[in-house]
């Protein structure tokens, strides 16, 4: 880690965003992660997504667990509220604050200790609810805050840096999201900005349950050999089905693709996605094929990244439970509190 | 692009803005980073054996660093280095120790014309090798005409008498109030060499067409001037023509003219094997600063024109060297490599042996004395330069860029970790490319061109790191931030060659 | 064999009806409660039910009560046995000179019987059976029919029952009408072969006045809608389900739109308790008001949660519906067992806030009072319910609201203040109240945001291990339950008529019963002071009241006498001047109980001269 302030001083020829902000200004704390952890990637990814969006970072909410990865919402976003609640439960505070108010973005950060193991249930159950917001996990296949224990995402067959060999079978939650009803699932690598930006930056406009696995090698305790999820070997066994590009607003799609290997998503707020299909065959808009292309891959011990799943027509939970348009949090008294007369009414229904 | 050579010399000094922009390649950072640690002392004699005189240049140097200075493109301006270097004067201890000792004479005599700062460094450099210098100069101090031409409310005498007396103090004899009036003279006297460090005395002309002043009544009521524009020739060389708008009338009571020197040379004979351009101005090498005649070198304004202190100096330096290589037999066309030492500077996992917190202290003013006093007398020194507290704040704005990042591509796992934590988007791991094809996709625009890009080898993914050296702040993050030590800081230190260094066989690669 | 002659009395009798759990029993048997109601004579009903949906034996107990004693009051006078499985020992447990009303389709040996007791039988399957041939028709209405006997067995109005069944089946004229054919069935043939009425009778009085009968529960959701409650997340346990389901049928009701039909609030059936009080956290954190229901097995499960709440300041309502622990317990008997359990839930050194109603309207009052509390004080506020209060209709007096009344949101920065340049920090402490201000998540772009975490932190949300700035943080939080005190409903003291230096402490469910035991034990001779707590952390009159008398006796519904070892300890009180009264086989406790342990203790505290006894 480091533990000078990072200097306030930025490039003079930054770009800025329609808000006039630079993509500095969506940064947190200096991390306290080790040096070179993927998490840190991720951190830098979001903040270069919602620099993109132009997303005001006060209208974001951050949330996450216990863990490196729950840490990182202190690393970007400092003028968004921040929750760094309790292991493996982020997904309910999460379900909770966005009841609070559908207006804000959120965004959950978990890791695969936080969501495979001890949150396993909250991540499935918050999958199925179909909660707008944006869940990423940051997904090392190991326990780093207590010193290199496999987790429940790692290979069966891949080894500990001591060496030991796990024989446990690994939960792959792209796989479980899919079967749960996420409506947008992916999975990057903390290694390829390219890939994981604009999906992250997709997910944010995607209102639904959108969830991706990212990823993102533990440099201390499972970038060695023998272990799938180092740099190396998510390098040398990514298979991107597509590469995606984000269009927010009206403006015509300028990227000169080959005719045929673009496919355009419209998304409900006319976000589009543009996405350039590396695998011809790979058909995002079906989750079965997903499920099966998934597990194929796996068994040949490739990891496959890219959009996965989409659901244009996607829906939430506010419209699940009709809920108003207003933010629960906004309604006062009068809103709120049938009165007096009402309760004299209920009174004398009671005797 | 190729990977870059950082084992040429120039490619780290470049980055080293100051430094290089420095006529005498003053070691800037490194006698910055001593007044922030209070040695006053050492910081005063790394310039001393750079510019000999930082006491005055620390109050009139014309300073070429400070625009070259990386701060300034960082936020509004660069770091007062100049009025560091007064720091180092003003708080240093006594340091006649640590001047060299008069040496022993090796029975070689040099005439130096002129007891200004070019004569003197020449001396400085010769001096102590034994050599025997004699400076002649028609006023009966030395210092030319950093004694007769600056104000002393800037440059007060005090300062010059110490410091020329650290230069006299080595054994160098000064005639006082011996103009030199004919070279041919000079010549006869035998000098193993002779160094024309004479100035530009003659305070050039007034009656310049386009621009009158207006009487009335015998009395001067103002100034009339023709407005003119730019014009560059074939040669980009500028010339101003009238721009065709009215003339301008500026009401004034009196007219100041301070529109510079000009070389005179009337006591050159024809016939001193020296030749003259069509400026009138002596052919001068400017690598060795050779005359056409062998034995005669110029330096400071006498050889290029009016410039300033610390030109005169870098003149001194080179001219120095020049006479010791002649009179030793060498060839004074190999100039010698400076000698580069490059060393690591990590000292824990977050813990460098330079402060690289950033500092985001704006630019600090130097105090000044008190209008009242300072206008009741001339002579009383205005600046007052800056206290210890102030100095330091100043020093801690430096952002240290001789301690260099230094790459090393087979380390390199592409985690991007550097990429995230660099706080001004100095690097980009990409595909290569041309120079103008990678220029256009690193992560922040890269307008200066004279700014240079590190490429790096191809890396496992088959990209390469490009870091745009414009803006680093050398805070090193992407080296704390870097798990496989791929980057590393490294300081960088050029020990410029003068007269008498060791190693002096090299040919020198570029510069 | 001994002749008994039978019990007779008017408007004073305790009816327990032992049936099997899904017969359809429990609506008739409320009926019988309302059906009395009507008649001006205040009933106190008790649901004993198993934990099961189908099969076991269940009892619903109806006491008949003109005075008005609404706790329980122990022993039957006259049971109605429709449950062969717990005949034995229902018929066991009638109280000498009582009745056995059964149903006598069955022939049954006269071993079965007691003859101590008046027997009634009714052939309620052969009237049944005559009448309907569809199998769940049957067992429904046979329910009706014995409600028909006893309405005339007990010398009830007619009317009045069929009224009742009117306004329940309003709109369903089909059902109303059967319902009303099967009473009547049930009541002529009693009146045609029985000796009406029995000695037990019910005469019309005007006992109830306006009071409502209502069950705690539904009461507690009440106060949620009324205190402005828009989230609740729940995970279903018994005795607390019916809360959120209350909750979510008060709002079908009184929280949609008029405009647009849309929902003003959100309920959510979470996975687990830990889920549920994770969306009241993340809920409340983002400026709902939000709240969950639960039970002893769920507090235990949301105690990390609850300590994230007390350490990084989160409101949170928790409604604990007591059931009777540890573990599963007894999970259909009413306890106050998780007073300690509440009170310092979760690791570390935590305390909350509780709160004990004594009935329904207060737990109306006091649910809608806790959002103000949680939001004020940032922290949890256990609503502290029981079996007994939850899941019992009890009457009570009628539920108010005040139109003029605010919510108090409680210290909340606003982007107007943060604007003004007012010093924002999380845990500051600015006015020595221990109460710093909060904001919400998106109030300001740039002002006001921080960081919240379960991890130590300085007055400005910046995480620190400094131990100076831990203990600050954690004195703050002892000064923050310092104000906590005056804020919360105050204990209530009501004194004997006589000065006395003997005391009782008792809160929550326990209360009428006390009522009733007071009366009890004045009449024996016994004159005590009387402090009803209705809040933790205890208010300053606690310990006044215990200094005031040389003994003060803490009744209480558990084994280890809770409520005494949280007051001995938050007020360093000497243990052997509170008296334990402790009750806890998982039945409500009974005045009976309370006159009788008190008693017996006064008895032994009163010294018999020497003279007096030998005589």
């Amino acid at each position: 880690m480091t533990y000078i302030a990072k200097p306030k001083f930025h490039h003079p020829g930054l770009r800025k965003n329609e808000l006039g902000y630079t993509h500095r200004d969506y940064e947190g704390k200096i991390s306290t992660l080790c040096a070179g952890c993927g998490h840190d990637s991720i951190t830098a990814s979001i903040i270069e997504a919602c620099y993109e969006l132009s997303i005001e970072p006060h209208r974001v909410a951050k949330i996450s667990g216990i863990g490196c990865s729950s840490k990182t919402p202190d690393y970007f976003l400092g003028n968004s509220h921040g929750f760094n609640s309790v292991h493996g439960r982020m997904p309910s505070v999460l379900t909770g604050a966005n009841l609070a108010n559908r207006d804000l973005i959120y965004l959950g950060v978990s890791g695969d200790g936080d969501s495979a193991s001890i949150g396993f249930g909250q991540f499935a159950h918050s999958i199925r609810r179909g909660v707008n917001m944006t869940y990423i996990v940051e997904n090392n296949g190991v326990y780093g805050l207590t010193k290199g224990q496999f987790s429940a995402t790692a290979d069966r067959g891949s080894k500990s840096k001591k060496g030991v060999t796990n024989t446990d079978n690994a939960i792959d939650l792209v796989a479980i999201a899919l079967q749960l009803g996420a409506t947008f699932v992916a999975r990057s690598f903390s290694g390829d900005k390219t890939q994981l930006v604009p999906l992250i930056a997709a997910a944010i406009r995607h209102k639904g349950a959108s969830f991706i696995d990212v990823i993102s090698p533990c440099i201390a305790f499972n970038n060695h050999a023998g272990s799938t999820k180092s740099f190396d070997y998510v390098r040398e066994h990514n298979d991107a089905v597509n590469r995606l590009d984000v269009l927010v607003g009206r403006e015509p799609i300028s990227v000169d693709y080959a005719p045929g290997t673009v496919q355009v998503v419209e998304q409900h707020d006319g976000t589009r996605l543009a996405l350039r299909k590396l695998d011809a065959d790979y058909d995002p808009h079906d989750r079965l094929g997903a499920q099966t292309f998934l597990q194929k891959h796996a068994a040949k011990g490739q990891i496959v990244t890219g959009l996965l799943y989409v659901d244009p027509e996607a829906e939430d939970l506010h419209t699940h439970l009709d809920t108003v348009e207003t933010p629960l949090n906004a309604l006062d008294e009068k809103a709120l509190c049938p009165g007096s007369a009402v309760l004299d009414k209920i009174n004398a229904s009671l005797r | 692009m190729k990977p870059t050579d950082i084992s040429a010399p120039d490619y780290f000094h470049k980055v080293v803005d100051c430094q290089w922009a420095c006529p005498a390649h003053t070691p800037v950072p490194e006698y910055i980073r001593l007044i922030a640690e209070g040695r006053y002392s050492d910081a005063y004699m790394i310039n001393w054996k750079s510019n000999v005189f930082p006491g005055i240049l620390g109050r009139t140097c014309d300073r070429p660093c400070e625009p070259a200075c990386r701060r300034g493109r960082v936020e509004d301006n660069p770091v007062a280095i100049c009025r560091l270097k007064r720091v180092a004067a003003d708080f240093k201890d006594d340091i006649s120790q640590r001047l060299p000792r008069p040496a022993a004479k090796n029975g070689k005599r040099i005439a130096l014309v002129g007891g200004g700062p070019a004569s003197l460094a020449v001396a400085r450099d010769l001096a102590p090798l034994g050599y025997h210098c004699t400076v002649f100069d028609g006023d009966p101090k030395a210092g030319g005409m950093m004694r007769s031409q600056i104000p002393k409310f800037r440059l007060p005498d005090s300062v010059i008498d110490e410091e020329t007396g650290y230069i006299l103090g080595l054994g160098v004899e000064f005639k006082g109030g011996q103009r030199i009036d004919s070279l041919k003279q000079l010549l006869a006297e035998n000098y193993d060499a002779i160094f024309v460090g004479s100035g530009a005395p003659r305070g050039r002309e007034l009656d310049i067409p386009g621009r009158t002043f207006k009487h009335v009544a015998g009395k001067l009521i103002g100034v009339t001037f023709q407005k003119v524009k730019a014009e560059y020739d074939a040669k980009g060389r500028r010339n101003l023509v009238p721009s065709g708008e009215p003339d301008e009338t500026v009401p004034c009571d009196d007219v100041l003219v301070a529109v510079g020197q000009e070389n005179a040379f009337p006591w050159i004979e024809a016939d001193c094997g020296i030749e003259f351009d069509k400026w009138h101005m002596p052919k001068v090498d400017p690598k060795t600063f050779v005359s056409t005649n062998p034995k005669v070198f110029f330096g400071g304004d006498a050889a290029f024109g009016p410039k300033n202190i610390i030109w005169a100096v870098a003149h001194g330096h080179d001219a120095a060297l020049s006479i010791h290589k002649m009179i030793s037999g060498e060839d004074i066309n190999e100039r010698p490599l400076p000698e580069v030492h490059v060393s690591s500077q990590k000292m824990g996992i977050h813990e460098w042996s330079y402060d690289n917190d950033i500092s985001a202290d704006k630019r600090f003013k130097v105090p000044h004395r008190d209008k009242v006093i300072a206008l009741k007398d001339i002579r009383a020194e205005v600046e007052l330069g800056y206290d210890v507290k102030l100095a330091l704040g100043e020093a801690q704005r430096c952002l240290n860029c001789d301690v260099q990042t230094v790459f090393s591509a087979p380390l390199c796992i592409e985690c991007d970790a550097c990429v995230d934590i660099c706080p001004m988007d100095c690097i980009t791991f990409t595909e290569n490319g041309e120079e103008d094809d990678l220029r256009q996709r690193l992560k922040a625009p890269s307008p200066h061109h004279d700014q240079a890009l590190y490429v790096s080898g191809d890396l496992k993914t088959g990209r390469v790191m490009v870091k745009d050296e414009d803006v680093c702040l050398h805070c090193g993050l992407c080296a704390e931030r870097c798990p496989t030590g791929a980057w590393d800081m490294q300081k960088y230190l050029i020990d410029m060659v003068h007269a008498g260094s060791t190693c002096q066989s090299k040919a020198r690669s570029a510069a | 064999m001994s002749v008994q002659s039978p019990i007779s009395s008017v408007n004073d009798f305790v009816v327990r009806f032992a049936n099997v759990n899904g017969s359809g029993s429990a609506s008739a048997n409320e009926l019988f409660a309302r059906s009395i109601l009507r008649h001006g004579v205040p009933v106190s009903p008790r649901n004993i039910f198993p934990s099961n949906i189908q099969g076991l034996p269940t009892w619903y107990e109806v006491r008949v009560t003109e005075d008005g004693h609404l706790g329980a009051r122990g022993g039957v006078d006259m049971m109605v046995a429709m449950n062969p499985q717990t005949w034995d020992k229902d018929v066991a447990s009638i109280e000498p000179g009582g009745y056995l009303f059964y149903d006598s389709t069955k022939p049954m040996p006269s071993s079965k019987f007691r003859d101590d007791i008046t027997v009634i039988g009714v052939p309620l399957t052969a009237i049944t059976n005559s009448t309907y041939s569809d199998p769940r028709q049957r067992q429904l209405f046979k329910n009706i029919i014995y409600l028909g006997a006893l309405c005339a067995l007990l010398d009830m109005d007619p009317k009045l029952v069929e009224q009742l069944i009117g306004e329940q089946y309003k709109g369903k004229e089909k059902l109303l009408s059967s319902n009303v054919h099967a009473l009547h069935l049930g009541r002529d043939w009693a009146l045609q072969n029985l000796k009406c009425p029995l000695g037990l009778r019910v005469r019309k009085a005007d006992k109830v006045g306006d009071r409502i009968f209502i069950e705690g529960n539904s009461a507690a959701a009440l106060g949620a809608v009324y205190g402005g409650a828009t989230v609740c997340a729940w995970y279903p346990i018994t005795p607390s389900s019916s809360v959120a389901e209350a909750f979510t049928s008060h709002c079908k009701k009184y929280r949609h739109d008029a405009e647009t039909g849309k929902a003003k609030y959100a309920i959510v059936q979470g996975e687990d308790e830990l889920a549920s009080i994770g969306i009241v956290i993340g809920a409340s954190w983002n400026g709902a008001r939000a709240f969950t229901a639960t039970s002893g097995p769920g507090i235990s499960l949301m105690t990390e949660f609850i300590g994230l709440s007390y350490f990084a300041e989160i409101p949170a309502v928790i409604m604990n519906i007591q059931r009777a622990g540890p573990s599963t317990g007894m999970p259909t008997r009413t306890q106050q067992c998780d007073v300690i359990a509440c009170a310092y839930a979760s690791h570390g050194d935590t305390k909350h806030v509780l709160l004990f109603p004594e009935d329904p309207a207060e737990a109306f009052e006091f649910a809608a009072h806790a959002f103000d509390l949680a939001e004020r004080l940032q922290t949890t506020i256990f609503l502290m319910l029981d079996l007994d209060i939850g899941m019992n209709h009890r009457l009570c007096r009628p539920l108010k609201w005040d139109d003029a009344r605010q919510y108090d949101r409680g210290k909340v920065m606003t982007a107007e203040m943060l604007e003004e340049g007012r010093d924002f920090g999380r845990y500051l402490d600015v006015d020595g109240d221990g109460i710093p201000f909060r904001t919400y998540p998106g109030t300001h772009p740039t002002k006001g945001s921080y960081f919240t975490r379960g991890t130590s932190r300085d007055r400005y949300a910046r995480y620190s291990e400094e131990g100076a700035v831990y203990a600050d943080n954690m004195q703050r939080l002892v000064r923050k339950f310092e104000t906590a005190q005056d804020m919360v409903p105050r204990p209530l003291q009501a004194n004997a008529a006589k000065p006395t230096k003997y005391g009782v402490i008792y809160f929550g469910s326990t209360s009428p019963a006390m009522d009733e035991a007071i009366g009890i034990l004045e009449a024996r001779g016994h004159q005590l002071d009387r402090l009803r707590i209705r809040a933790f952390p205890f208010h300053s009159s606690v310990a006044s009241f215990i200094a005031d008398h040389d003994f003060v006796y803490v009744v209480e519904q558990n084994r280890d006498a809770q409520l005494r070892q949280l007051i001995v300890n938050e007020n360093g009180i000497d243990p052997v001047r509170l008296v334990p009264i402790l009750h806890y086989d998982g039945t409500p406790i009974t005045a009976r109980f309370i006159a009788n342990s008190i008693g017996d203790h006064q008895d032994h505290l009163k010294v018999t001269p020497l003279r007096k006894a030998v005589s």
